[in-house]
Parts: structure tokens; C-alpha cells; sequence
């Protein structure tokens, strides 16, 4: 996995090079960053939705609940499958946190707050034992939580999906037969401590200098909550200058009572 | 085992990468209305569409009156080419303009610019048959925003760009945010003060987002006082003739906080960023002005606006009102509303845009959108209810073209007056499933 990593690292590389004539943009391409990311703090994430609850298998077998994986601390969440072999889907996915989590490691005031869920949207074939082997690489370093989950079934894992807008769909062969690979979106859900999901990244989004900054935002806010915009419902110019106020107090999370899906 | 497995894994995902990066080399320069959707969009249609979804005004006395989705079947392989295939009223006339997918193509949101509604249609499950799956109708009270215009996808949410206010109807007006799940999230105000030396006029119209340059552009138009009076009435009147927007705004769109404010005279409405990977800038029409505006990035990254064309004799005021931009950003359709002409321009140097067709499509005509490969342009004719032509002139149509790069051939046209529709506004183009269902539909048959 790591070779075709490196691999597909040195095909980017080789396509930013060779751009440059007016084309088709063609399938998805990896996002690029051609700008400073605002700084963390000065800015706030919208409070998009509460987080779904459900009972869901660890790597080690063990029932746990979504929501005590999903509260607490600052949680990055994306959705997955081992099979998967997409080079714009989970492997890359997979290497973009990886490397986020190491550079998030190395930060001591981030370490402990921080953790990581991926959850296989794939129940028949990603078995808690599927998943020890997948996560061995990814999950090992020391003192990071990073937790890997599966479903009992896919009864238990659709209301997630459906809550959080994870379009999952699988195909079919010519003779209609169910093909392996399961076509979804990429996404990656951020969730404050509170449970609520505050950003949502799909590759055109995947930004890591961004992602980082709106860690950092969510601990500056967990550690001043009464402070700065971060908590800002509303704004509007306040004058010439560049200031802004606050005019009017914060929404809370986002609630569905009657969800179109 | 699980050796071979990864390395099987691996070796996928190197040939899956090299097959990716061959379709991009050798993907032929194309075109496309599809352009204008919002970039987080899923499932683009890069081939045939099966469907044009048609967001029509009601007329009072035609069918229930009542705005309505129309579908029309679009697939020339169908028994139903060029014919209506459903029509689903909402049950009122709210004054329906425009329409935007949420970022899985499953939902197409559609607003009404008078009584301020939202309602979100599931295009995805048949659509053939949509169905009408939720009415948001707290706009205006969670946020004092009157006119939802565009509909703009961010992942899980959508972008609510409004025309005007409940407080006193006029353009001053702002961005609201609602989840996917049709809950309210926040709303930001357009500027009214001053950003870097410019004053925001706070008025708004179209919205559009490039991710790689965290770059969010807005436009501005006029507020309900205008867009719902009788056009006639309105060029009389010099002080509501002020009232339209002349200014456009870039914001930080992780932050979203206004970083500048351009001077563009004379509404400036649809924006078009181009989608080169490479490229650094978007364009927009002035519709009382009749002009071409660039916004681009200099070579030290600042942001610039700047007028780069003219659109038809702006002394005749042909009012330019939508453009369609190719997926090669090599040419943009500009259609104007009082002449009934649609241009084609060549922006293979947008700097310096060149007019090399045009063609009188209709009395009057509004809205254009063009197929991903740019051989299919489809033509609406109305603008608003108050501002469409009255008697012989007032033409009610949706007109499909066949483009070769030098011609445009009627391929057929629905008459929505004489089906007694209403007057057609908005177009999204939609596809047939292709043998997809839920993960949980079917059980998987393969060796392992």
C-alpha cells in the first residue's frame, strides 16, 4: 500500500508538471492548495448537524457506540472499505490521514484531544479480523486514538450513512451481477466535543493545511469558548473598518425533524 | 494470503492510477453547462443526459397555475424524445427562478424568488418521475433574507444566495446556509461597508466557489421591490433604476469573510469560473450595461475585476442575462433577453473575448445551458413574471439545438404556453440510474 502510495505521490507529480494546456478537467482530481489557509481562530465552522448514533463493532469485536466515539474530543470521521483500490478514494483518504495524524502527534496539546474513525461501509467483507489487518499500519503510533469500526450488519450502518449523507451505492456487471468495488463519495466529517459536525471535506476540500487549521480552530475554541468569533452565529460589517460584530447570538446545531432522505 | 491480497490491492490501485491519468492526457477538449454547477457536485454528466428538468413559473389560467417541475426527456434513443414525461406542481405561484443539486446529485433544490420557499426534489431515486420531498419555508424568518436565487452545494450543506430583504424589500441581502437535511445553519450578510477601499452595496445574485484558490465570488442584482414590479413601470422610474447592484465580491470562503469588493456597474449576475486546473479567473455579464467583466488573479495574487467585452449595441440595452461557460473554458454562450439573440463568444484568451456566432432563438430568451460535450444547447424564454414580453412577443419555450461549432440546428421545442406549462425558467440536466442501488440491496457474489 505504501509503494502505491509513493506511486501514485510521483503520478501527481508528474501531472501538476505536465498541465498546462485547456482541457477537460477529466475525472476527479486530487485537490490542490493555491492559497494561505486563514489562520487558525480568526475564523468560525458552522455547527452543520448533530452526529448519528448506532452500535457498531470495533477491530477487536467489541460493541461500541458511535456516540462515545464521536464526543469527547475532537473526531475525524470518513467512511470506508478494505477492498477499496480507488486511488481518489479510501487508499488516499487513508494516506491524507495518516500523515495528518503525524503531524496532529506531534503536537502535544492536540495529541490527547484528537482521534480518528473510520467505519467500513462494507459489513459482508470487512470483518473485525479484516479490519486488524488493515488498520496495523495506519493505526500504530503511539498514543494516537485511532479507531476502526464495522457494522453487524448493514441494517445497523444505513441509518449512519443516510444521517450523515454518505451516498454509498454498488454496481452491476452486464449480466447483472454485483461487482466488488462500492462507489461512494469521498468525505471526511469533523466533529467538535459537543458531537456536532462542524466541516465536511470531499476531495475538491481535502486540503491537510486546512483540515490542521480547523483542528487547531475547534482547541481554541474548546479552550476559550467564550472568546473570539469562533462561537459567532451572525455577522455583519460593522463599519469601514475590517472589523466585524456579532449581531446575533449562536445557533445551535442544526436538527432535523423531518429529513428529506 | 493477505500478502498477495495487498499486493493485489496495490497493483490495482498503480493501474487504476496510470488508467486515470491516460483519460486525463488524452481527454479531447469539451464544453458544458454542467460547468455551472457547484464543484463539490457529484456524478457530473459527461455523456448523454436522459432528462432536462425545466423549473417553470405558473400563469394564472394555464393548467393549475401553480409552478411546476416539468421533465423532458432529452435522450434521442427514447420513444419520449422531446416530449414532456412529468410534470409535479408545488400548488401556488411563488414566482420560481432558479435550482441547484445537493453535492450527491440525489436532491435538486429549487427556490422561489416571491413567496420565498425552497423545495427539494428527489431527482435522484427516477428521475423521470420526481418527487417533491420537503418545502423549507423559514428563510425568511431565521434569517430576514427574502428571494432564494442560487442553489450551490458545499458538502453536506447548501449555499443559499438571496436577492433581497423582508425589512424593506430592497437589495441589501445575504448568504444563508442550510444543511442537507434542509435544517438552517447560518446566514452572512453581504457588505455594505468598506473592504480595502471599496463599499459594499450589499446586494446579491450568484454565487460560486473555486476550492483551489479557497475563493467564493458573489454578484449583485436588485431587490423584491424591482424584480417583482412591471418592467415598464420600473425603466420609467430613475430612482428604482438605481436600485440595482453594481459590485461583486470575493470572499475567503473557509472564513467567509468578504477579502474584496469590485465596482461592477450594471448587475453583474451569472458567474462562470473557468475549470482548467491551472486557471486563475472567472467571468461574468453585466445585464444593464451589457458587458463582459474578468475577475482574475495578478501575477502577485492579487484579485482584479476588469471589463474585457461588449455584449451586442449596449446603447439597444439587449439585456444579457444568462452565460454558459465550456468545460474547456474556450468559449461562453451569452444569451440577451430583449433581442432574443444568443452569442457565442471565443474567451480562448478571456481577456480579450471575440464574438464569432449569434443567432435570434426566440421574441425573447433567458436561460442556456449546454451539454458537457458542448453539442447540445437548450434555450428557456422566460425572465421573470413581471419582466417577460407581453402579446405575440411573449414566446414560452423550451428550444433544444444541436451544435456543431459553426451552426446552431433546432433538434425540437416545447411550446409551454400552448401545453399550458407556464413560463419556463431554470434548467438541470439529469441521468437514469445505471445499475446502482443501496449497499444493502443485494448481496455480493464474488470469490473471496
Amino acid at each position: 500500500m505504501r509503494r502505491a502510495a509513493a506511486l501514485v505521490a510521483l503520478s501527481l507529480a508528474a501531472l501538476a508538471g505536465s498541465a498546462g494546456a485547456a482541457q477537460d478537467p477529466g475525472p476527479p482530481q486530487p485537490p490542490r492548495t493555491q492559497f494561505v489557509p486563514p489562520a487558525a481562530g480568526t475564523y468560525s465552522l458552522q455547527r452543520i448537524q448533530s452526529s448519528p448514533d448506532a452500535t457498531l463493532l470495533d477491530a477487536s469485536a467489541r460493541p461500541r457506540r458511535l456516540r462515545d466515539l464521536t464526543s469527547g474530543k475532537i473526531t475525524l470521521l470518513t467512511f470506508f472499505y478494505t477492498h477499496c483500490s480507488d486511488p481518489l478514494g479510501c487508499p488516499f483518504a487513508l494516506g491524507l490521514m495518516s500523515a495528518l495524524r503525524d503531524r496532529i502527534a506531534a503536537q502535544p496539546d492536540l495529541l490527547a484531544r484528537v482521534r480518528f474513525v473510520s467505519i467500513s461501509f462494507d459489513p459482508a467483507r470487512d470483518s473485525p479480523k479484516q479490519l486488524r489487518a488493515y488498520a496495523r499500519d495506519a493505526a500504530s503510533r503511539a498514543g494516537f486514538e485511532w479507531d476502526f469500526l464495522t457494522a453487524p450488519s448493514m441494517a445497523e450502518l444505513q441509518p449512519v450513512l443516510e444521517d450523515l449523507g454518505q451516498d454509498v451505492r454498488v454496481e452491476f456487471d452486464a449480466s447483472g451481477r454485483r461487482v466488488a468495488a462500492i462507489d461512494h463519495m469521498l468525505k471526511l466529517f469533523l466533529i467538535d466535543p459537543t458531537g456536532t459536525v462542524r466541516e465536511i471535506y470531499a476531495l475538491d476540500f481535502l486540503q491537510p493545511e486546512v483540515m490542521l487549521n480547523d483542528i487547531r480552530t475547534l482547541r481554541l475554541e474548546e479552550r476559550r469558548p467564550s472568546r473570539g468569533i469562533s462561537d459567532s452565529g451572525n455577522y455583519s460589517q460593522a463599519s469601514s473598518s475590517a472589523g466585524w460584530r456579532i449581531t446575533r447570538s449562536a445557533p445551535q446545531a442544526a436538527t432535523s425533524s423531518a429529513p428529506p432522505r | 494470503m493477505k500478502i498477495k491480497q495487498r499486493r493485489s490491492d496495490s497493483i490495482r490501485a498503480v493501474v487504476a492510477w496510470l488508467l486515470l491519468l491516460v483519460a486525463v492526457a488524452f481527454s479531447v477538449a469539451a464544453a458544458a453547462d454542467e460547468t455551472c454547477n457547484s464543484p463539490y457536485t457529484a456524478g457530473l454528466i459527461r455523456g448523454q443526459e436522459d432528462y432536462v428538468q425545466v423549473w417553470t413559473l405558473g400563469v394564472e389560467g394555464w393548467g393549475d397555475g401553480s409552478d411546476k417541475l416539468v421533465t423532458v426527456d432529452a435522450n434521442p434513443r427514447s420513444k419520449t424524445y422531446g416530449r414532456v414525461v412529468n410534470t409535479l406542481s408545488v400548488g401556488g405561484r411563488g414566482e420560481a427562478h432558479h435550482m441547484g443539486f445537493t453535492d450527491d446529485r440525489r436532491y435538486l433544490w429549487a427556490g422561489g424568488l416571491d413567496d420565498s420557499k425552497i423545495f427539494v426534489f428527489d431527482v435522484g431515486t427516477d428521475p423521470s418521475k420526481p418527487k417533491l420531498v420537503k418545502t423549507i419555508s423559514d428563510l425568511t424568518a431565521r434569517t430576514g433574507l427574502v428571494g432564494p436565487h442560487t442553489f450551490y452545494a458545499l458538502p453536506g450543506r447548501m449555499l443559499v444566495g438571496n436577492l433581497s430583504n423582508s425589512a424593506d424589500n430592497g437589495g441589501v441581502t445575504g448568504i444563508a446556509v442550510y444543511n442537507n437535511k434542509g435544517d438552517f445553519v447560518q446566514n452572512y450578510m453581504m457588505p455594505t461597508g468598506t473592504v480595502q477601499g471599496v463599499k459594499g452595496d450589499g446586494y446579491g445574485y450568484d454565487v460560486a466557489i473555486n476550492p483551489r484558490k479557497n475563493a467564493l465570488l458573489t454578484s449583485s442584482f436588485a431587490g423584491r421591490d424591482n424584480y417583482m414590479r412591471d418592467l415598464g413601470a420600473l425603466i420609467k422610474d430613475e430612482v428604482a433604476m438605481k436600485h440595482f447592484g453594481h459590485t461583486m465580491v470575493l470572499w475567503d470562503l473557509k472564513a467567509m469573510q468578504p477579502r474584496r469588493i469590485f465596482d461592477v456597474p450594471g448587475a453583474p449576475l451569472e458567474i462562470r469560473w473557468s475549470l482548467n486546473p491551472n486557471d486563475d479567473w472567472a467571468i461574468t455579464a453585466t445585464a444593464l450595461t451589457s458587458k463582459l467583466w474578468l475577475i482574475r488573479q495578478g501575477a502577485k495574487g492579487e484579485w482584479q475585476a476588469r471589463e474585457v467585452g461588449t455584449i451586442g449595441d449596449p446603447a439597444k440595452v439587449p439585456l444579457p442575462v444568462d452565460i454558459s461557460i465550456r468545460a474547456d473554458a474556450k468559449g461562453l454562450w451569452v444569451n440577451t433577453f430583449m433581442d432574443g439573440m444568443t452569442h457565442y463568444f471565443d474567451i480562448t484568451d478571456p481577456e480579450h473575448p471575440k464574438q464569432t456566432y449569434e443567432k435570434h432563438t426566440g421574441s425573447q430568451v433567458n436561460m442556456i445551458s449546454e451539454s458537457w460535450d458542448g453539442k447540445r444547447i437548450y434555450i428557456t424564454s422566460s425572465l421573470l413574471s413581471h419582466w417577460d414580453k407581453t402579446g405575440a412577443d411573449n414566446e414560452q419555450f423550451l428550444r433544444a439545438f444541436h451544435w456543431d461549432g459553426k451552426e446552431l440546428t433546432p433538434a425540437f421545442g416545447i411550446d409551454f404556453a400552448k401545453e399550458k406549462l407556464g413560463r419556463p425558467h431554470h434548467m438541470k440536466f439529469t441521468a437514469r440510474p445505471t445499475g446502482r442501488a443501496a449497499v444493502d440491496s443485494a448481496p455480493l457474489v464474488s470469490a473471496y
